[in-house]
């Protein structure tokens, strides 16, 4: 029936969407379906089942008139399964059942509109179409007890703006795992712990420091301390554009946690601007040692370990391509 | 469980050999500053190691021995904290501001001579 690898997809997304149960009956409860509704869709749910062909039909008639909606139609075997992942759809729709399987269902199709890249307002349009094709159905039905329609209809509702949310944040989410895994990226390229000298390393630090992006860094240069015995280390932030008291307090952090273990900090790189502001912010760094650029932090550090660096004479020797 | 105190020349080595209670730290805090004064002892190195965790009344006793020590003629370092204790301690606002600390034992010893103005020393 359902495509096996998107059933797998959905169900990874449920939890990584964090729709557990709780979830779940906490958004039944933001859009107010109450057991009183579950009634009330029983009493149309002849109105909407029988008639679920025609339903869809409109939901599509509708996709088909908008440019917009063209990856999705163009594509006969995405559009195949969408049509049947919106029959199924609306058939759960009036089914009174709304658990897990059912949240699921719909991540489905929300996924299957995240792949064709379906904009939100395009769905949205096409799916208040169908709604109001069942509504007209619903009225006509109720024709003597129209108070008694429309409230059947609204309680219909309230399950359909529970599927918008559903749908609606997969759509987000789908589109901000991209951002998520550049962000991965990011973090794990940008926390090397370099070896510079015997018992002395460099931590060139760039881009964006967040809490836990200061851990990873503090974490690593830990552990590089103790594999490498290192005494002294060089932190160069001259990639990192503004420090603000949260990442001068995790630089802090840092330099406290590798002096406890005996190795010396010494921070590079601090911009005169990012000087500027951090005196303005009156951030208290008196405890850092601090050298101008990088150059002059190594040449600090090597005087520390006992290091004298002399220039062999007769000037520099030939480079290594040269022949 | 006491802590064994091993005397090295002029050095006294407590050597922590598994987690402390409040009680064995302060007989720790009070049987180095004894032994400081008995044995005249130049320098005394706290080795940590073997501990998961520093709170907050083991951190205040190291400093207390720090300070105490000192004031008997003698200079601590205190040496092995481990990469997750440290980070803990930060965490936590520990940061022993005052102590002198060391990778471990050799480095400690390294300090140690270096301040007693003796061969090796290379600390800075």
């Amino acid at each position: 029936m359902s495509d096996p690898v998107l059933t797998g997809a959905s169900q990874v997304l449920l939890r990584e969407m964090g729709l557990n149960d709780g979830a779940i009956e906490r958004r039944k409860r933001i859009v107010g379906i109450e057991p009183a509704d579950v009634t009330r869709i029983g009493t149309i749910r002849d109105v909407v089942v029988p008639n679920v062909e025609q339903y869809t039909e409109v939901f599509f008639n509708h996709l088909a008139a908008l440019d917009e909606a063209r990856p999705l139609l163009s594509s006969r075997a995405l559009a195949d399964h969408a049509r049947q992942l919106k029959k199924e759809h609306l058939i759960g729709l009036a089914s009174g059942d709304y658990g897990a399987k059912y949240v699921e269902q719909r991540l489905q199709l929300g996924l299957v509109y995240a792949k064709a890249g379906l904009d939100t307002r395009v769905f949205l349009g096409a799916f208040h179409h169908v709604l109001k094709s069942i509504g007209v159905n619903v009225m006509k039905r109720f024709e003597r007890a129209p108070l008694e329609g429309f409230e059947s209809f609204m309680s219909l509702k309230k399950v359909a703006f529970f599927d918008i949310g559903l749908i609606v944040d997969v759509l987000v989410f789908e589109r901000e795992r991209t951002i998520r895994q550049q962000q991965e990226a990011i973090r794990e390229l940008s926390t090397p712990v370099l070896q510079i000298r015997d018992r002395m390393l460099l931590l060139p630090i760039i881009g964006i420091i967040d809490t836990h992006r200061a851990r990873l860094i503090t974490e690593s240069l830990l552990n590089a301390i103790r594999a490498s015995r290192a005494r002294v280390v060089v932190m160069d932030v001259t990639g990192v554009a503004t420090i603000d008291s949260k990442v001068a307090n995790h630089i802090m952090q840092t330099v406290a946690a590798a002096r406890l273990m005996g190795a010396a900090v010494i921070v590079t790189g601090l911009s005169s601007e990012v000087a500027q502001s951090l005196v303005a912010l009156g951030i208290e760094l008196s405890k850092l040692t601090t050298v101008g650029d990088l150059q002059g932090g190594l040449e600090e550090a090597e005087r520390i370990l006992g290091y004298r660096v002399t220039q062999t004479t007769g000037g520099p020797a030939p480079a290594l391509g040269a022949s | 469980m006491p802590v064994p105190i091993l005397k090295q020349g002029e050095v006294l080595i407590a050597s922590i050999q598994a987690a402390l209670t409040d009680k064995d730290l302060v007989e720790l805090r009070d049987e180095l500053a004894r032994q400081v004064g008995a044995y005249r002892s130049r320098g005394v190195i706290i080795d940590v190691a073997a501990l998961d965790v520093l709170d907050s009344f083991a951190t205040r006793t190291l400093r207390a021995i720090v300070y105490i020590a000192k004031l008997r003629g003698a200079s601590t370092v205190v040496v092995g904290i481990q990469p997750d204790v440290a980070f803990a301690m930060v965490q936590l606002g520990l940061n022993l501001e005052g102590v002198v600390t060391a990778l471990d034992l050799e480095e400690g010893l390294d300090h140690l001579a270096a301040l007693a103005g003796r061969s090796g020393g290379r600390a800075g």
